[in-house]
């Protein structure tokens, strides 16, 4: 068995896997990434409606359509300020746990 | 295709040509990631509808996030301890006997809402060394029915294929693949 598994390793492959690295990211962030998992899909569902493009609310958001990509992908960390320009693009009321006396 | 080594070797993991990482990094960046997560259950909505009961689209994509999480760890925690032939099963439920460099699958067996979609599809290349070749989000009875299943079985063959061809196999399995294949 010891001769198929040093067989295998010659065909090893040239970089190392990013694999374990992510999955531990994933689990030590487990947390905020639901949240935006869950911003994701509210976003989604309200471009979905209104027939917004990515290119649309990244115009709106003043930020690039890469970043706006990410976002909908529900892996990141989204700042305040981020989430403001969220809700004020599509309308959605995603901090309305938290109100701001003027 | 070339091989990484997840468990010293233990565990393995194919990266196909003109892949950056294995498909086990591949697999869990999708089942995590909300833009690929709704376009396949968008693409098969009927399936999640009439096999799980589930109109919701976005309760299809929390579930496979939870499951993944599941299944995930199950794969970190693979260590040298580990018995493999605990975590895999045969692809096919009624095979009855071993054959050589078998097709095998893993999935989580918790059942937090319903029965788990996620498989982890692998050859077994000797007993506790198992070859990760994909994986899918399986909605249907067979493999056969559906062409995201239906690539992971023609993934299997081909990665049996090039340890045949390579080789890469016991003297012992060797002579028991020339039997079976007379």
């Amino acid at each position: 068995m010891k001769n198929t598994i040093e067989k295998l390793r010659e065909h090893a492959s040239a970089t190392s896997s990013q694999w374990r690295e992510e999955a531990e990211s994933r689990a030590a962030n487990r947390s905020w990434l639901r949240y935006s998992q869950n911003i994701a899909m509210l976003m989604l569902d309200k471009m979905e409606q209104t027939g917004m493009t990515q290119k649309q609310l990244a115009e709106k958001m003043k930020c690039s359509q890469q970043y706006v990509s990410k976002i909908l992908k529900g892996k990141e960390n989204l700042s305040l300020e981020t989430l403001s320009k969220i809700e004020e693009a599509l309308d959605l009321h995603l901090l309305s746990a938290v109100t701001v006396s003027a | 295709m070339t091989f990484d080594e997840i468990i010293n070797g233990h565990l393995w993991a194919v990266r196909y040509e003109g892949e950056q990482d294995n498909v086990l990094y591949n697999l869990f960046d999708h089942w995590n990631d909300v833009v690929w997560l709704r376009s396949f259950f968008k693409q098969n909505k009927k399936d999640v509808v009439s096999y799980f009961k589930i109109e919701d689209i976005n309760q299809a994509i929390k579930d496979t996030i939870d499951d993944g999480e599941h299944l995930e760890r199950l794969m970190m925690d693979v260590s040298l301890m580990t018995n493999l032939d605990t975590l895999f099963r045969p692809l096919d439920n009624s095979r009855m006997s071993e054959s050589v460099l078998s097709k095998e699958k893993a999935r989580p067996h918790y059942i937090l809402r319903h029965v788990s979609w996620l498989r982890i599809y692998a050859i077994k290349l000797a007993s506790d060394v198992y070859i990760i070749t994909g994986g899918a989000i399986k909605l249907t009875a067979t493999m056969q029915e559906r062409e995201h299943t239906r690539r992971e079985l023609v993934n299997m063959e081909k990665v049996r294929s090039f340890l045949l061809n390579e080789r890469i196999i016991d003297e012992d399995g060797f002579l028991d693949f020339i039997n079976e294949i007379r």
